[in-house]
């Protein structure tokens, strides 16, 4: 416990985003984890980095990555005649992170565990403070289920405090209820969740903000993306770069209806850009734009 | 010249002329003029409802009778081992390209099925060798004048699905320079490695495919099914697409609705479109299937 003190306060005097001494951060992302749950053992403890982490989960890396996470502990815990248990703790170094790599994979039902957590099909994954966890059962059954849960209450309450959402997430009307809202700072994972060119023409880069979101009607979900960039030079740049690459016919307006009749509308405000897919008109289209850069600049 | 760079559009306009062929090809420019005659990919499916002993475990002897009967519909042979010393020659050097990733390997079983045959037609056992992440230094793949390409079929984190042409991603020495865009140009390597002219004969396992990947390690037993089937051929991209089919196929019935693929499987069509390594397109693959029919979703 004493162990757990000393390292806690080293943390506050770090200062969230500021990594300790590499070992000293193993050991502190060591003892988030219990040795022991539900008759589960640890048996296999590993420490990954933004290079080594393909040796460990392959392609799966670059997700982790393209959120700029820091270090993976992975504990693997076994117990006879059972499946076993994989704890894997990211430290993204940022709460932002944490929170945006939680919303890359929102499926499941709410865990009531950290800031924000799923469980689906013997995975449950949260995210608290700096740290994304992703808590694993090799076969799902209703021990191992209880086991995960178990476990996660363990390392919520280890980690201890809480984080910051990233702001551009508060900047979304909330009236709107909007759905899947995924935040994330390159074109990678934007391609992921919604197509949108294979080249980065919107210019995202790890300097930028994004944040995606559904906006669910009866019939048709209109699609939200605003980005923030680090001044308005790179968003006018960026605006015109989409416009000139996704709808070189309408570079004055930013607004075109596209071949499958839904209309997007591109715009940009001082070091904002917003852009708007599959609306079902250009109004609808134009309402919602000024109504997020409306929101933000009120 | 600047690649242009292909938007979300580009693909709606595909889409647009050719719903089917515009979901799966981006774009594809048909060649097809009325009346002229297509040399098709010929691609093999055969099934057996008893070709697994347990959840992971297949039956050795019935794999053997699959591909035995598998290589003679495709080379229109009536016994197995003039089909085999149509693709190998005894003077061969012969690497078995296999894949060990640990929730669904290539199995000894059916790396054993392939390597006996191999013998049969005349190759001497110390010059064949089976392998997946030492291929560089393997040195019988080092000298390798033959090889097969068999590994399970799978969906992928970061490519869509993992598959035949994304099977030989060892062959090159950094793994990760092949991730941008959804692995778009896994292709290259086959080419650029020499690998295509090598290439006898591409096996899809679908005994048991991974349909849906959650977390990390991409990996629920929940997302996986007894399909028991075997998907051949001489054409790496002509056999990936169709077990895309099976996989879309096989999403829709699970999930009750479409579930495209996240992300898609953009790398097995853009083998086709931008590096014509082979043929995507169902209406240039003969699919000819064999043996148990109920469940095939194709």
């Amino acid at each position: 416990m004493e162990k757990l003190i000393f390292f806690m306060l080293l943390l506050s005097i770090k200062g969230e985003g500021n990594l300790m001494p590499l070992k000293a951060e193993e050991m502190f992302l060591n003892e988030l984890l219990p040795k022991e749950i539900k008759g589960w053992v640890a048996e296999e403890d590993n420490l990954y980095d933004p290079q080594s982490i393909f040796e460990y989960i392959d392609g799966a890396g670059e997700v982790y990555r393209a959120y700029n996470f820091k270090l993976l502990f992975s504990r693997r815990f076994k117990k006879e005649k059972a499946p076993d248990l994989v704890a894997d703790i990211f430290d993204m170094g940022d709460s932002k992170d944490a929170y945006g790599v939680f919303t890359h994979d929102l499926e499941g039902e709410d865990a009531h565990i950290g800031q924000g957590s799923t469980y689906k099909g013997g995975l449950l994954s949260f995210w608290k403070d700096r740290f994304f966890v992703s808590l694993y059962a090799e076969e799902e059954s209703l021990d191992s289920r209880e086991a995960l849960f178990e476990l996660g209450r363990k390392v919520a309450d280890a980690i201890g405090r809480e984080g910051k959402m990233p702001e551009l997430v508060s900047l979304l009307p909330s009236e709107l209820h909007l759905k899947n809202i995924r935040y994330f700072h390159n074109h990678l994972i934007l391609n992921y969740h919604f197509f949108v060119a294979d080249e980065n023409i919107l210019h995202l880069d790890q300097e930028t903000e994004a944040v995606l979101a559904e906006l669910k009607k009866e019939d048709e979900t209109n699609i939200l993306l605003l980005i923030r960039y680090p001044d308005r030079e790179r968003a006018e740049k960026a605006q015109a770069s989409f416009l000139n690459t996704y709808m070189p016919e309408a570079k004055k307006t930013g607004l075109i209806q596209e071949e499958d009749l839904k209309w997007t509308s591109v715009s940009q405000k001082e070091n904002f850009v917003v852009v708007v897919f599959n609306a079902s008109t250009g109004f609808e289209a134009e309402y919602l734009s000024e109504m997020l850069l409306g929101k933000i600049f009120r | 010249m600047k690649k242009k760079s292909f938007t979300r559009r580009d693909f709606l306009k595909v889409a647009m002329l050719a719903p089917f062929s515009g979901a799966l090809f981006p774009g594809l420019k048909s060649e097809h003029r009325e009346g002229e005659l297509i040399k098709k990919a010929k691609v093999v499916l055969i099934r057996d409802k008893n070709a697994l002993l347990s959840f992971k475990k297949p039956n050795p002897s019935v794999i053997q009778r699959m591909l035995d009967e598998a290589v003679c519909a495709l080379f229109g042979e009536g016994e197995p081992l003039k089909a085999w010393k149509i693709m190998i020659k005894s003077s061969d050097v012969v690497g078995i390209k296999s894949n060990v990733w640990s929730y669904i390997p290539t199995t000894p079983e059916v790396e054993q099925a392939i390597k006996r045959r191999v013998m049969d037609a005349g190759v001497s056992e110390d010059k064949i060798g089976i392998d997946d992440r030492g291929v560089r230094t393997n040195p019988v793949f080092r000298k390798a004048t033959a090889l097969i390409n068999v590994r399970p079929a799978r969906t992928h984190h970061w490519s869509g699905v993992g598959t035949c042409i994304k099977n030989y991603i060892m062959f090159v020495p950094r793994p990760w320079d092949y991730h941008h865009d959804s692995c778009a140009d896994l292709a290259t390597i086959w080419k650029d490695y020499n690998l295509k002219e090598k290439t006898r004969l591409n096996i899809l396992l679908m005994l048991n495919p991974l349909f849906h990947g959650i977390g990390p390690h991409h990996y629920s037993d929940r997302y996986v099914w007894e399909y028991k089937g075997i998907l051949l051929g001489e054409d790496p991209v002509a056999v990936d697409a169709t077990g895309v089919r099976v996989l879309e196929a096989k999403r829709r019935e699970f999930f009750g609705e479409e579930r495209p693929l996240q992300p898609p499987a953009k790398h097995v069509f853009l083998a086709d479109t931008r590096h014509n390594l082979g043929t995507s397109n169902p209406q240039k693959i003969e699919l000819i299937k064999l043996g148990w029919e109920e469940g095939a979703l194709i």
